[in-house]
């Protein structure tokens, strides 16, 4: 609907508008203010002047004591590692066998295809016990494969390839299988180019996931160090019940960069949950 | 090729389909991971659960929660996308819908926990602005059992707008500017443009954004724990998901938990099917 305005006044509706948007984005801003604000105060002045935005005595206290008396970079590396291992095999092998559903005819395929679909439909608090159980007959508790593992394959992922895929005409694969290149060439050099877009959406989406997971890790790990970022803030927070200022510091360190990536990659984020929304 | 399938399938299987099939058997079997004989006991899982005052508190807590959010949620994101879709200024469009989406890329638990202070009874933002504004007198919005799902609701709001906002948008910059002209030129009002062109034709986006907004609330989890500390006051902050997961983590009852956890699926299932028929969509544009 954007039509060229510039030589046209803004209607006064514009300004309402525009007047109510805003209105919205402070409502959506301000717990993120309040909580950098605290970040800088001491507990104290937190509880005895609650109405106060700015901080009257700025201090890092809080900030000293997350990044001195925890291991805030164990929890971070974990969390990266994790999330950054999740989002590149679920890319794998959701490419993959989107590909294979999409292009290829063996037996079971249909049948194949609906069961792995259907998982979509189950509620992850069904499927958390016996993943639990698995894990521990895998030996993985307290490890960060517990998450990875079960993490690495998603039906959402291998439904929204096997779409894409569908999309790229047989003739481009069928011409270079005849020209003599192997599947798995045909996949690499042909497929995966074209699912640019379809990869960078599904990988936003599976690294934000895996990034903000809290359930999973609250259930697989119990070593301090071993712990992801959103498990290890409740359990810093819990731990430092009476030190407000110190957990809005840790809340600060994890939620600030976030919305920093978020500014940065802006188009790619807005277009990555387009795509998936239309689809 | 179909070698390096072999692994994925295996992944598939492992971690998607088995847990499926062995969630249901085990709401069949008095299930405690720390002893060695776990009996089949049929049915009696789901007798218990037909008597079980909990579990009938966490379902309504559970419908209130949901359909009291999702048809807020849709109805305020709808309004927001058209806003911010009809707004002149590019830049602004852009910035709008950036900005919408932030509380979605913080972890839920991480703002749940700064959303906890905001409502402390004593030095919580919301209750001295309520204070300074209105002269109201502090109110325990966390420990009042008929506050605490509404505060969740709000929070919640907050939290989960973002990604509706942006695909309704998407979907109304897709939507032919053919149709706003001829409405134009036909003299409909912003209003009527909205119910009578972009609300149709939004079709597809509008039943996929429904069903996934709901499939996703009925599992939220992490405010609850956060914000309704223990189940809240009286079990009043208590929804199933809390409870599934209290009762087969803490209490070690997996069997019973799992008999739980079918109910919410059949939850989701029914209302998934009925949404379907209610919002078909068989024609496009």
């Amino acid at each position: 609907m954007a039509v060229d305005t510039r030589h046209k006044r803004h209607s006064i509706g514009q300004y309402i508008s525009l007047a109510i948007l805003s209105l919205v984005a402070l409502f959506i801003i301000a717990p993120y203010i309040w909580m950098l604000m605290s970040s800088f105060k001491s507990t104290q002045e937190i509880v005895q002047n609650p109405g106060v935005i700015l901080p009257i005595n700025w201090t890092l206290a809080g900030y000293r004591n997350v990044l001195t008396n925890s291991p805030f970079f164990r929890w971070f590396l974990n969390s990266a590692i994790v999330a950054t291992s999740i989002t590149v095999l679920v890319v794998f092998t959701s490419t993959l066998a989107g590909f294979v559903f999409a292009k290829f005819e063996f037996k079971g395929k249909e049948a194949l295809f609906w069961l792995i679909l259907a998982t979509m439909m189950v509620p992850y608090q069904i499927t958390m016990i016996p993943i639990f159980l698995i894990v521990g007959e895998l030996n993985l508790y307290d490890t960060l494969w517990a998450l990875i593992l079960p993490g690495a394959v998603s039906a959402f992922g291998f439904y929204l390839c096997r779409q894409f895929c569908e999309e790229i005409p047989d003739s481009l694969s069928e011409a270079a299988l005849i020209d003599g290149a192997g599947p798995m060439r045909v996949y690499w050099s042909i497929i995966m180019p074209l699912l640019k877009p379809c990869i960078a959406a599904l990988a936003i989406f599976t690294f934000l996931e895996a990034w903000n997971e809290y359930l999973k890790p609250l259930i697989m790990l119990s070593q301090v160090d071993r712990m992801t970022l959103p498990l290890s803030l409740v359990f810093f927070g819990n731990a430092h019940i009476h030190d407000i200022g110190s957990v809005m510091s840790a809340a600060s360190l994890i939620m600030i960069p976030a919305v920093i990536v978020l500014l940065i990659f802006q188009k790619q984020f807005i277009k990555g949950i387009s795509i998936t929304g239309t689809k | 090729m179909f070698f390096v399938l072999l692994p994925i399938l295996l992944l598939y299987f492992t971690f998607l389909v088995l847990p499926i099939g062995a969630g249901f058997v085990m709401s069949f079997f008095d299930y405690n991971p720390l002893r060695t004989n776990n009996d089949f006991v049929g049915l009696a899982n789901f007798a218990r659960l037909t008597n079980d005052p909990v579990f009938f508190k966490a379902l309504r807590n559970t419908l209130y929660f949901v359909f009291a959010t999702v048809p807020l949620n849709i109805i305020i994101t709808l309004i927001i996308a058209q806003l911010i879709s009809s707004l002149d200024w590019s830049k602004l469009r852009a910035s709008f819908r950036v900005l919408f989406f932030m509380p979605c890329i913080a972890p839920l638990v991480a703002s749940s926990m700064v959303w906890k202070q905001l409502y402390n009874v004593r030095y919580g933002i919301i209750n001295s602005m309520l204070e300074g504004l209105f002269n109201i007198q502090p109110i325990n919005w966390l420990g009042t059992q008929s506050l605490v799902i509404p505060s969740v609701i709000l929070f919640t709001l907050w939290a989960d707008m973002g990604y509706n906002v942006i695909i309704f948008s998407a979907g109304m910059d897709g939507i032919p500017s053919d149709f706003y002209e001829a409405a134009n030129i036909d003299g409909a009002g912003p209003i009527s443009r909205f119910f009578n062109i972009t609300l149709p034709l939004l079709g597809r986006t509008f039943s996929f954004v429904i069903a996934m907004t709901f499939i996703s609330h009925f599992q939220m989890f992490a405010q609850f724990q956060v914000l309704a500390t223990k189940g809240g006051p009286n079990n009043a902050g208590t929804v199933l998901t809390y409870l599934i997961y209290k009762t087969a983590f803490q209490n070690k009852n997996m069997g019973y938990a799992s008999a739980i956890a079918i109910t919410l699926f059949l939850l989701i299932m029914i209302f998934t099917i009925v949404q379907q028929r209610v919002n078909r969509v068989d024609w496009g544009y």
